[in-house]
C-alpha cells in the first residue's frame, strides 16, 4: 500500500467525517431553536462559553450535550443480547456515513492535489445509494431485539416494516431522473443539471422530488413518519433502552442519515452544486449543496413542528395504495411526455435545417450565397441545437425568441411545452386526489365495551 | 498488491460469516453472520470491478432476503437457541462426504476446465452494458420475468386475505 494511496483516501474521506458531524451539532441546535418558537417557547439560550455570560443564542448547548452523553453511564439490560446491544448502534452510524460517499461534492481542495473530487466515484452510485441506506433498517432491528424488551421490539418490528414498504416509492421517484438522464451515476445527473436544468422545474421531476421527500422523511423515521420511536405509544421505541454515549451515537447516526438522504434529494432534483456566480467561483458549488441540504432539513424541522403522527395503518395505507401507484404513474407520465417533446423538436429541427439548405444544394451554390433566413429560424436552430444537448432551460429560451420574432414552428414547440406542463400536471393531480379517496384505511369508530 | 490484500481479508470474512452463520444456535445471530458474509461477498464483486452486482448483492440478499429471514425467524419459537448444545448430528459424515464430493467432482473440474481471466476486465460501464443486454436480447425473458412476479405477488395478496368469507364468518366478526 503506497502513501500516495492512503494520502487520497484521507483528502477524500476527512472532510466528509469532518463537516457532516459538525453539522450534526449545528442542526440539533437549529432544530431545538425552531421547534421552540413554533411552540412559543425560546429554546436554548443559556449555553455559550464556559464560566461567562456570554449565551451566544445558546449555541454552546450541542457541546454540553455531547459532553453529557459521554459522561453518562452505560446501562446494559439484563437479559439483552450484549454483544448485540453494543453493535446496534455502531452499525445504525456505519452506512450513514459510507453513504455520503457518493454524493457529487466537489471540495475546492480536489483541485489542487491529485485526490478524487467525490470519495467513491461509482458508475451505479445511486443504487449503491439505496442499498447501502437500507442495511439502516437491520441496525435498528438488531437494537430492538437485543434490548429484550416489549416496546423496543414494538419500535423495532414498526421501522422495519416502515422502513422496507418506503424504499419502494423512494426507488421509484428516483428512477424518473435516472430514466432522464440515462445514467446511474451521481456525477453525470449532477452534470446533465448545470445552468439550471433542475428536474424540479419539469411536471415529473416535480411530482417525483414530492414524493421522494415524503418517503425520505419516513426512510428517516420523521416526524409525521416517527411511529418507531413514537414517545407517547411505546416510550422511545427501538432505542428504549439506551443511554450515554450508545444513544448519542443513535442520534447520529439518524442525523447523518438525514443529511444524506436530503444530499441525494439535492443530486437528483435540485441540481446537485448549481447555482449562481459559479462561473466566477467554482468553490461555490459545495458551499451551495450544503445550502441546499439544510434548505431540505429546514423543512424537515418545521414538519416535526407542525404535523401530527400518523396512525400504524395509516402509514401502511398511504405508501402501498398512494405513493407506490403513482409514482409507478409519475414514471410512465414522465417517459410518455419527455420522448413526445423529443419527437416534436427533433421534427422541428429537422424541417428548419430542411429549408435552410434544401433550396442551395441543388444548384450546386452552397457556400456563395448565405442562405437566407425566414424570421426566427436561427434562433430556433439554436434552441434545437440547444435542446439536444440537453439544455432545456437554454433551449425553450430560444425558441422564446424565435417565437417572439414570429417563427411558427417554435411556437408550436413553446405550445408544446406548456401543454405538456399544464397536462402533466393535471393528470397528476387528478390521479393524486382519486387515489386519495381510494387509499384511505377505513378504520371504524371503537366500540364501547362499557356504559359510561 | 493491495488488491491481493483486499482479496485474503474479504476472503477471509466471507468464510468465517458463512461458518458462525452455519454453527451457531441462536438463529438471529446466524442471520446476522450470514449477512456479513453477503457483505463480504459484495466485496469481491466490487474487486471484480463488477459493481452493479455488488449493488445488487447488497440489495437483495441483505436488504430484502435478510430481512424476510429475520420475520420468520421472529415467528418460530425458541429463537435464541441452545449454544451449549452440540449442533452436529450422527448423519455429519455423509454431509461431509457428500460436500467433498460435490468441490472435488463437480466445483474443481469445471474451475479448471473453464478459461478465467486473471486479472479484472478494465473499467467499462458495466450498468450501461447491462441495461442494453436486458432491453435487446433479453428482453423477452425480462418481461417473462415480470409477469411471473406480478403473478406471485398477487398470489400472495391473495393467499394472504384467506377463502370467501362465508355468512357465519361475516356474522361473527
Amino acid at each position: 500500500m503506497s502513501f500516495e494511496l492512503i494520502k487520497d483516501i484521507l483528502i477524500a474521506t476527512v472532510p466528509l467525517l469532518v463537516i457532516f458531524p459538525s453539522l450534526f451539532a449545528f442542526t440539533t441546535w437549529m432544530e431545538r431553536k425552531a421547534l421552540a418558537r413554533i411552540q412559543n417557547r425560546i429554546g436554548p439560550n443559556k449555553t455559550g462559553i464556559p464560566c461567562t455570560r456570554i449565551g451566544l443564542f445558546g449555541l454552546g448547548q450541542p457541546a454540553a450535550d455531547g459532553i453529557k452523553m459521554i459522561f453518562k453511564e452505560d446501562i446494559v439490560p439484563r437479559g439483552a443480547d450484549r454483544l448485540f446491544h453494543l453493535l446496534a448502534p455502531i452499525l445504525a452510524l456505519i452506512p450513514a456515513m459510507l453513504i455520503l460517499c457518493f454524493l457529487p461534492l466537489e471540495f475546492p481542495w480536489g483541485k489542487f492535489m491529485s485526490a478524487p473530487v467525490q470519495a467513491f466515484l461509482l458508475d451505479s452510485a445511486v443504487i449503491f445509494f439505496f442499498a447501502i441506506s437500507g442495511l439502516t433498517t437491520l441496525a435498528i432491528f438488531m437494537a430492538g431485539w437485543a434490548s429484550r424488551n416489549k416496546y423496543s421490539l414494538l419500535g423495532g418490528m414498526r421501522a422495519v416494516a416502515q422502513m422496507v414498504s418506503y424504499e419502494i416509492p423512494l426507488v421509484l421517484s428516483a428512477v424518473v431522473v435516472v430514466m432522464m438522464v440515462g445514467s446511474l451515476n451521481a456525477k453525470e445527473i449532477a452534470d446533465a443539471q448545470t445552468g439550471f436544468n433542475w428536474f424540479v422545474f419539469t411536471p415529473w421531476g416535480l411530482a417525483a422530488f414530492v414524493i421522494f421527500f415524503i418517503a425520505a422523511l419516513a426512510e428517516t423515521n420523521r416526524s409525521p413518519f416517527d411511529l418507531p420511536e413514537a414517545e407517547s405509544e411505546i416510550i422511545a421505541g427501538y432505542f428504549t433502552e439506551y443511554s450515554g454515549f450508545k444513544f448519542a451515537l443513535f442520534f447520529l447516526g439518524e442525523y447523518i442519515a438525514m443529511f444524506a438522504i436530503s444530499g441525494l434529494a439535492v443530486t437528483l432534483f435540485l441540481g446537485a452544486g448549481d447555482g449562481p456566480f459559479l462561473t466566477s467561483a467554482p468553490w461555490l458549488s459545495v458551499v451551495w449543496f450544503i445550502v441546499k441540504i439544510f434548505g431540505l432539513i429546514a423543512v424537515m424541522i418545521w414538519l416535526r413542528g407542525t404535523l401530527p403522527r400518523l396512525r400504524v395503518d395509516q402509514l401502511m395505507a398511504f405508501a402501498w395504495k398512494f405513493l407506490l401507484p403513482i409514482s409507478i404513474f409519475n414514471i410512465l407520465l414522465a417517459g410518455l411526455s419527455h420522448f413526445a417533446l423529443d419527437a416534436r423538436v427533433a421534427a422541428t429541427s429537422d424541417a428548419i435545417l430542411y429549408s435552410i439548405h434544401a433550396p442551395h444544394t441543388h444548384s450546386g451554390a452552397v457556400n456563395h450565397a448565405p442562405p437566407k433566413l425566414v424570421a426566427g429560424q436561427k434562433e430556433a436552430v439554436m434552441g434545437a441545437l440547444h435542446y439536444t444537448d440537453k439544455n432545456w432551460v437554454g433551449a425553450m429560451e430560444w425558441f422564446f425568441k424565435a417565437a417572439l420574432k414570429g417563427h411558427v414552428q417554435s411556437r408550436s414547440i413553446l405550445a408544446w411545452w406548456f401543454g405538456i406542463w399544464a397536462m402533466g400536471l393535471t393528470v397528476l393531480y387528478v390521479m393524486a386526489k382519486g387515489l386519495d379517496n381510494v387509499s384511505r384505511s377505513e378504520v371504524k369508530p371503537r366500540e364501547y365495551l362499557y356504559a359510561e | 498488491m493491495t488488491q491481493e490484500i483486499t482479496f485474503w481479508v474479504l476472503a477471509v470474512i466471507a468464510v468465517l460469516g458463512a461458518l458462525v452463520a452455519v454453527r451457531r444456535r441462536n438463529l438471529i445471530h446466524g442471520v446476522f453472520a450470514l449477512m456479513i458474509f453477503f457483505a463480504a461477498l459484495s466485496g469481491l464483486f466490487l474487486l471484480l470491478l463488477a459493481e452493479f452486482i455488488a449493488a445488487v448483492q447488497i440489495l437483495v440478499y441483505i436488504g430484502a432476503v435478510g430481512i424476510l429471514l429475520l420475520f420468520a425467524i421472529m415467528l418460530t419459537e425458541r429463537v435464541t437457541g441452545d449454544d451449549a448444545r452440540d449442533i452436529t448430528s450422527r448423519g455429519s459424515f455423509w454431509g461431509w462426504a457428500a460436500a467433498l464430493a460435490v468441490l472435488v467432482f463437480l466445483l474443481l473440474p469445471a474451475i479448471q476446465s473453464a478459461d478465467l481471466a486473471q486479472t479484472a476486465q478494465p473499467h467499462i460501464p458495466s450498468v450501461k452494458a447491462l441495461g442494453h443486454k436486458l432491453m435487446e436480447p433479453y428482453v423477452v425473458t425480462l418481461e417473462v420475468l415480470a409477469l411471473l412476479l406480478t403473478a406471485a405477488l398477487i398470489g400472495a395478496v391473495a393467499a394472504s386475505q384467506g377463502g370467501e368469507k362465508t355468512k357465519e364468518d361475516s356474522d361473527d366478526a
